[in-house]
């Protein structure tokens, strides 16, 4: 049996994004838009700005949505700005949005594609 | 020079301005001991620009949802008026004032409800049976189930109709709904209460919801012909079989089911998924039970005669008060109707269970908006759905008969136009269902529950379908003059042998389904529809029409559940007796 090979993707970001409840699609639409290939989607609480805004905190939910998108560094930036853009991060309370490099990653690539590559 | 594109595209694109967040940071302070003090965040000030684009999105999604289910019903009804029956509707702009006050104050009401006394109800549940011993839980079940009926939205719609019914041809009905008003009220209030006893203890128990079903319908049908088979009572049937539906609304629902999950939380059983369904069910049946007794009652110690000199009394002493007059009395009512819900809340709180109430602002707020919200909508149902609904189930009949309003009318055959209208009855029902949120999250339920096997959309046409059906019936039943008893018999018939061959799954969703079609935009403008065409066509009384929208989506239900079960078998069996073609895709 000959040994398995895997192929390990580098120059990946990973983009998290927290914002509330039932604005993730917003972001994976900006995102996906913007050349994202897929996200993940976690549900959550959060704390933080909502406390110290009185009674207008009110208007923000607790309950949260985490959005994990991995994206090329190439593609980073664009896709950084369209999330922040496309949920309203630059308003009180939106949610906030970060980036982890990746070391490497490593999923299903097409066959047709992998050969292109092939050294 | 190799560039990347990476870089290439930073420096063209992207304007980012770096600030490190260690500037931002706040730094650790000591005392002069050295000892650590804990940092506490000062409060953040809004300008109006922020403040504003913060509020914005939080109204704009809950104002949406409102206007999705008011806006289609409202321009049904007027395009109908225009298009088919070629009325303009009368004072547009007061009723267009009271669909936007409907709006508003479902809106504010809903949003109250969830911040100020769903978190209320939801810690009641989880502290309440911990600390209390059973019976003193199921005591506060009781009174919680009649707090809640009070402050359902859709009691005051139906209390509203009382006016319109005429004390000589229906001398039961009028004085049940004017004398009585208070005391069937209680009753509703009093079956709700005790349904929440009882799906508490099926909660612990984990009783079947099957048996329940049968040992609560016999009763009912039993009473129900009963009270069919006295012509003075008959007409105040179809009231008693339409309040199973008006109490099981928007504040019941979750409140009831908070203390149920609370309730089976803390016995430590493992909740199954439907844990939390069947106490609606039991909800929309016990009242119609509880107000069939007090037909019976009323039966028994009041004659008409007294009833009609008792009106002729009150008419001539009928000088309002200025509670009695609007729009006083809707905020003598809004209030009326909360007020007692959240002392007996905070009573439960602080006396049996001593803990304190968290985030008291937050909760007042809520409280506060649940008030004014209720207020609103009761001015938006006065002026609002309950006019347009009677207008336009008043004009309706114009299509086949002559209406004195209406210079050309009939404006059709008999035949066609009796058509026309059942149509417009089918249509109303299927499309006001069809947009019911609740209906939404239903469908979703019962699409995990089957595997896939019955889709969402088509559970949700199932029910409109059947909610369609049921109106178009009602019509009918007060076109031709119908005793209700037939419909209710037959259908109930109907919907208990499909029970007694479907899982107890789908016995739970199905039965559910029946509290969640009529929502607290539907149940108004139908009750008021139904009362203002059964007045064109001097009908005796014009109820009933939500007992039909009760029943049928129960049976469009469990037929579909059978339906998905016959596809799941198939499906099975095709795999087993073909397994190389399943191999080959």
């Amino acid at each position: 049996m000959a040994k398995r090979e895997i192929t390990v993707l580098t120059d990946a970001s990973l983009i998290t994004c927290i914002v509330q409840r039932g604005v993730a699609d917003t972001v994976v639409r900006a995102a996906s838009e913007g050349g994202a290939q897929g996200a993940t989607i976690c549900f959550a609480r959060g704390t933080g700005v909502r406390e110290r805004l009185g009674i207008l905190g009110l208007a923000v939910s607790v309950e949260k949505e985490i959005v994990n998108i991995i994206v090329a560094n190439d593609q980073l930036d664009h896709i950084f700005e369209k999330i922040y853009l496309a949920a309203k991060l630059d308003t009180p309370g939106m949610g906030l949005l970060y980036v982890t490099p990746l070391e490497k990653m490593a999923t299903y690539i097409p066959p047709d594609i992998e050969e292109r590559f092939a050294p | 020079m190799e560039i990347r594109l990476g870089a290439y595209l930073r420096e063209l694109t992207v304007q980012q301005k770096e600030l490190s967040y260690n500037d931002l940071a706040p730094k650790v302070e000591r005392d002069q001991q050295g000892v650590e003090l804990p940092y506490r965040p000062g409060r953040i000030s809004l300008r109006p620009i922020d403040a504003y684009r913060l509020i914005r999105p939080y109204v704009t999604v809950r104002l949406q949802e409102q206007l999705k289910a008011v806006i289609p019903l409202a321009a049904y009804l007027v395009l109908f008026q225009y298009l088919i029956l070629r009325q303009s509707v009368q004072d547009a702009s007061i009723v267009a004032g009271g669909l936007a006050a409907v709006v508003l104050g479902l809106m504010l009401f809903l949003e109250g409800l969830k911040v100020g006394l769903i978190p209320f109800g939801q810690m009641l549940g989880s502290t309440l049976p911990s600390k209390a011993h059973l019976s003193v839980v199921l005591v506060v079940a009781f009174l919680l189930g009649i707090g809640v009926t009070l402050a359902e939205p859709a009691i005051g719609a139906l209390k509203a109709a009382g006016a319109i019914v005429d004390p000589a041809r229906a001398p039961y009905l009028y004085t049940l709904l004017n004398d009585w008003a208070e005391t069937l009220v209680l009753m509703v209030s009093a079956g709700v209460g005790l349904a929440v006893v009882i799906g508490s203890l099926r909660f612990l128990h984990g009783w079947s919801l099957k048996p329940l079903i049968y040992a609560s319908l016999l009763p009912m049908i039993g009473l129900s012909l009963l009270i069919a088979s006295n012509s003075q009572l008959a007409p105040a049937l179809g009231l008693a079989w339409d309040t199973g539906a008006v109490t099981t609304g928007p504040v019941t629902v979750p409140l009831v089911l908070a203390l149920g999950i609370g309730i089976v939380g803390a016995a430590g059983q493992g909740g199954s998924s439907l844990s939390g369904f069947g106490v609606v069910t039991l909800a929309s049946l016990f009242p119609i039970i509880a107000v069939e007794l007090l037909i019976l009652y009323v039966g028994y110690t009041v004659t008409p005669e007294q009833i009609l000199a008792s009106v002729v009394a009150a008419q001539t002493a009928a000088e309002t008060t200025w509670y009695t007059r609007t729009p006083w009395r809707e905020i003598v009512l809004g209030l009326r109707a909360i007020l007692p819900l959240i002392l007996f809340l905070l009573i439960v709180l602080v006396v049996v269970l001593r803990e304190r109430v968290n985030n008291a602002g937050i909760v007042a707020y809520g409280i506060g908006l649940c008030i004014l919200g209720m207020i609103v909508l009761n001015l938006g149902l006065t002026y609002g759905l309950t006019k347009l609904g009677t207008q336009s189930g008043g004009l309706v009949p114009a299509t086949f008969q002559d209406i004195a309003d209406i210079g050309n009318s009939p404006l059709f055959s008999f035949f066609g136009g009796v058509c026309i209208s059942i149509a417009f009855a089918f249509l109303l029902g299927f499309g006001a269902t069809l947009a019911e949120p609740a209906l939404n999250a239903l469908g979703m339920i019962v699409e995990n529950l089957t595997n896939g096997a019955l889709r969402k959309s088509m559970l949700m046409y199932a029910v409109s379908f059947g909610v369609g059906c049921a109106i178009a019936l009602g019509v009918c039943k007060i076109l031709f003059d119908i005793p209700i008893v037939w419909f209710l018999v037959a259908g109930y018939a109907i919907a208990v042998i499909l029970t007694s061959v479907s899982t107890e799954e789908f016995v739970n969703i199905a039965w559910d389904s029946a509290g969640v079609t009529t929502g607290p935009v539907t149940v108004p403008l139908v009750l008021a529809l139904g009362l203002g065409f059964g007045d064109a066509v001097s009908a005796i009384e014009g109820f009933g029409i939500l007992a039909m929208a009760s029943v049928c989506p129960i049976i469009a239900v469990l037929v579909t559940g059978q339906y998905a079960n016959w596809v799941a078998r198939r499906r099975s069996d095709f795999e087993y007796s073909r397994p190389d073609t399943q191999e080959a895709t």
